[in-house]
């Protein structure tokens, strides 16, 4: 080669480099995100300006699970719920930590050592049509025990409130076909304002907390309980509230404004009054249009639209990304409260060897199982499982962690990967075992991306992997959910808190005491008796600071422990039209429709 | 003829029964979600799903739970309730059915003015320029799968997203719209959409059959008889060469009143009976399942039925005992 043609060689070598230099540069990045450089925060208030009036259209993929608040227990219905029921303490969009007074007036009293809890009922407050009349404290006690029923079966109500006192005794009685609501002995009212919750335990700040959810609403009985005798109960279909919008009805109650799986009708209230709320209600009507099988679609339709927002679904990541670039100002990514991570099964081997699970973290391409939903615009690279703005958050490191090696790099380390392994006792590290392992993924979308990005990395460290995709439901339902499957890795699996406290996140999903044979959420099975009996202590803990510092504490060794892979605390996207003044409730990072309106309506 | 339709109704009824049964059979022999776990939501202990489990009757056995259901059905015409909405099978598939059947007729209708005179042109004049250009122009649409189809007609025409010529409603449209005339404006495109490839198979089919019509003594013999080429084509040879047609149509009608319609359903978000039967597979909500089954079977059944009658009219040869 002549010396011409080895300087151009040369040359060109220097540009090829220097553009490797500029793309490892640029996008991804070593770090995880913090909040600080979300670029699109969320607005928790009405602007000052907001005007009342127009109808908003949310488009949703699917439906609500139930509009009956007694059953209803999914985000997307939430924010019907927040609209129309209202409950005793509920969450302001600008409010995470506290629920606020809603229905109750004033604080609770808290006595006997946090285990009575006393509310006093506001007045004035009106069911909508066509029942009409004021609530009273019965209403709150009905509500919380025709939870009990098979035909109703709140999903929360036993790991919540199930320490009031003759709860136990209350669900044998509901038993199997039970048509009456079964008379739970600690919740009293001595007369139509008061109402008293005993429990056997001091659990009062996390009932109350608990209280903020759709059980927390009042119930008609002497309505409600026609409904509440059929199994399952159709009060869903008749359902009144007190909230600033109902669900469109006839006259005799039964709804019209709701057709599953096409759409639900809000409309204004009549017996609302403002001066008894802190909701602003602007908007006249919210039209819930469901189906969009398609979210692509419908997001491009609610950015270059009018009037629309998204409802259960988050923008594609290509949307997602247009959304970012092109239509700024209408999206925000609000933090949920919850985690997503890929559950190890701690009792099959070879992962109930600590150090081979160190070594399955330490290898994970967190980075890359980011990209899958679309990268740093969704959200910080977990570090452990407590979520950003959640008691206990900072307490167990915060954005930057815990400080265990196998979780250091996002980007994943083989060779510290490879050490683990060692000594776990494969000297290639290397897994050099026969055993097959089973992972069940989601079939189709983000889901199946995410667990195909760890199934490389776990056939790179030397594992048979049987990868089985199926529906999402029989993921969960068939699969991941029941121990006796043996299913060995669960890429899709995370928590979504219930309320702002970190029991609702750790508990269920860490604790040995709930590992169950059916709806198993303690997926990797982790059981440890020091972490399961440093749970029920800060169970009982009620003052802030120190249940912070405990469940802080929990999350520390819970990740120590490596059964799952922490990989995202991700932001919901919220999208809007141009003339739509979105605002976000942080409590559950969706629209809040009592609070959002139209810049010309 | 009347003993023929009485024996094909019969026959009609025991089809449904071993339909229904095949279904049961499919829902409990492959895996699929339990309805009583996605009942009872995400914190319920397994106490709490057996009792739901039970008022739903998910814990009796197969043949009980089927005989049940049979009973009901055949005494009350009841197809039970959802296990996710606790609303009447009945009402949601009544609810979903307006849509489908629009969008059905209103493709069927299309590929049938266009498909059947197309292959009337392709088949009097074969091998010409026209024959050709229509024949790869309908392996193309025959080709193209209607989700894609769909998309690019939305990316295309859609009034909110339309790149090239945005005239049509978009996607959603459907529900946005409160009366006769705005439901069938947004399913100009769905139509255009559902109809292309049909249009296509019935342009080939027609084309394929009249030619072979058009060889047969009987045609000579008409042209013989000095009628124009004009009778001899659209009263003898197009008449007997429709027969495959009818057939198909009956056959294609009823498989998309079925549901067969999802994909289209899916990317305009039609609420029709596709969409439900697919959200209810996802979330193994049987009763939903067998009652769309039952009713797609019956409209399959019943066009089938219908075919088979115009075919006595349609050609003289044919006599039912």
């Amino acid at each position: 080669m002549g010396i011409q043609s080895l300087r151009t060689v040369s040359l060109l070598l220097a540009v090829v480099m220097a553009s490797i230099g500029l793309a490892a540069c640029g996008g991804g990045g070593g770090e995880g995100t913090s909040a600080s450089q979300n670029q699109f925060p969320p607005v928790n208030e009405a602007p000052t300006s907001a005007k009342k009036g127009g109808t908003l259209t949310v488009l949703a993929s699917g439906d609500v699970d139930y509009l009956d608040p007694g059953a209803g227990y999914y985000q997307f219905t939430y924010m019907v719920d927040f609209a129309t029921q209202r409950t005793l303490v509920s969450w302001p969009p600008n409010e995470i930590e506290t629920p606020q007074p809603d229905l109750a007036e004033g604080e609770p009293k808290v006595t006997d050592g946090g285990k009575t809890v006393t509310f006093k009922i506001k007045k004035g407050i009106k069911y909508s049509p066509p029942v009409n009349r004021e609530i009273k404290s019965e209403d709150f006690k009905y509500a919380i025990e025709r939870g009990l029923l098979p035909g109703v079966a709140t999903g929360y109500l036993a790991p919540y409130l199930g320490d009031l006192v003759g709860f136990a005794a209350a669900e044998e009685a509901a038993g199997e076909t039970g048509a009456e609501a079964p008379d739970i002995p600690g919740i009293t009212t001595p007369d139509d304002r008061t109402l008293v919750l005993k429990f056997t335990k001091p659990v009062a700040a996390i009932a109350l907390q608990a209280l903020s959810l759709p059980i927390g609403a009042p119930v008609p009985e002497e309505y409600a309980k026609q409904f509440d005798q059929e199994s399952p109960s159709t009060y869903g279909q008749h359902l009144v509230g007190t909230g600033p919008y109902m669900v469109e009805n006839d006259s005799s109650g039964k709804l019209t404004g709701y057709t599953p799986g096409k759409e639900i009708k809000l409309v204004r209230n009549p017996n609302w009054d403002p001066a008894t709320d802190y909701r602003p209600a602007y908007l006249d009507a919210i039209d819930i249009h469901e189906g969009f099988g398609d979210t692509a679609s419908a997001s491009r339709k609610i950015l270059t639209g009018e009037s629309q927002v998204n409802g259960d679904f988050a923008p594609d990541p290509p949307v997602l990304k247009e959304a970012s670039q092109k239509y700024k100002e209408q999206l925000m990514l609000a933090p949920q409260g919850g985690n997503r991570y890929i559950a190890l099964n701690t009792t099959i081997p070879p992962f109930n060897d600590i150090n081979v699970r160190k070594a399955v973290l330490a290898a994970s391409d967190r980075e890359a199982l980011r990209l899958t939903r679309g990268g740093e615009l969704v959200g910080p690279i977990a570090t452990h499982f407590i979520p950003p703005e959640m008691p206990g958050f900072e307490q167990a490191g915060g954005y930057e962690g815990t400080g265990l090696d196998f979780l250091a790099d996002p980007g994943g380390n083989p060779k510290l990967a490879a050490s683990y392994m060692k000594k776990a006792g494969y000297p290639s590290g290397k897994y050099t075992g026969k055993e097959n392992l089973l992972m069940v993924s989601d079939d189709t979308g983000v889901g199946r991306k995410t667990a195909e990005v760890e199934l490389d990395t776990l056939q790179k460290l030397g594992f048979k992997v049987t990868f089985r995709p199926v529906t999402h439901d029989t993921m969960y339902t068939r699969f991941c959910n029941v121990p006796k499957a043996d299913v060995a890795i669960c890429p899709n699996v995370g928590w979504l808190k219930d309320f702002n406290d970190p029991q609702t996140i750790l508990d269920p999903t860490f604790n040995g005491e709930a590992i169950q044979p059916v709806n198993n959420s303690n997926w990797p099975q982790l059981n440890v008796p020091k972490i399961n009996a440093a749970m029920d202590r800060a169970k009982l803990i009620s003052d802030p600071a120190k249940r912070a510092k405990a469940w802080g504490e929990i999350d520390t060794m819970v990740t120590e422990q490596a059964p799952a892979v922490p990989w995202i605390w991700d932001y919901f996207p919220s999208i809007a039209s141009k003339n739509v003044a979105n605002v976000v409730n942080a409590f559950n990072g969706d629209t809040d429709l009592s609070f959002t309106s139209l810049t010309n309506p | 003829m009347r003993r023929y339709i009485a024996r094909r109704v019969l026959w009609g009824v025991a089809l449904l029964f071993i339909c229904s049964a095949v279904i049961f059979v499919i829902f409990y022999a492959f895996p699929s979600a339990d309805p009583a776990t996605l009942r009872a939501g995400r914190a319920a202990t397994p106490e709490q799903i057996e009792r739901i489990r039970h008022s739903l009757g998910l814990d009796e056995p197969i043949y009980t739970q089927f005989w049940l259901y049979m009973k009901n059905l055949v005494l009350h015409f009841d197809l039970g309730f959802s296990y996710q909405s606790n609303v009447p099978v009945t009402t949601l598939i009544l609810d979903r059915l307006p849509a489908t059947a629009f969008l059905v007729v209103g493709a069927a209708i299309l590929w049938l003015a266009v498909g059947i005179p197309v292959g009337i042109v392709s088949a009097v004049r074969p091998r010409s320029l026209l024959d050709r250009t229509t024949m790869v122009t309908t392996l193309a649409l025959i080709s193209a799968p209607v989700f894609w189809l769909g998309l690019v007609a939305l990316y295309l025409f859609a009034d909110d997203v339309g790149q090239l010529l945005p005239i049509f409603p978009g996607i959603g449209s459907y529900i946005e719209a409160n009366t006769f005339l705005a439901k069938a404006e947004s399913l100009i495109l769905p139509w255009i959409v559902l109809a292309a490839a049909s249009a296509a198979i019935y342009a080939r089919y027609m084309r394929s059959s009249l030619i072979d019509t058009m060889s047969e003594d009987y045609i000579r013999t008409a042209r013989a008889k000095g009628l124009s080429e004009r009778r001899v084509v659209m009263r003898h040879g197009v008449r007997s060469a429709v027969t495959p047609i009818v057939t198909l149509l009956g056959l294609d009608i009823g498989t998309l009143l079925a549901g067969n319609a999802i994909l289209t359903e899916t990317v305009f978000n039609i609420p029709g009976v596709g969409r439900l039967v697919a959200t209810s597979i996802e979330r193994a909500d049987l009763p939903v399942i067998q009652g769309v089954v039952l009713f797609g079977a019956f409209f399959i059944i019943t066009f089938n039925l219908i075919v088979d009658i115009a075919y006595a009219y349609l050609d003289p040869r044919v006599r039912y005992e």
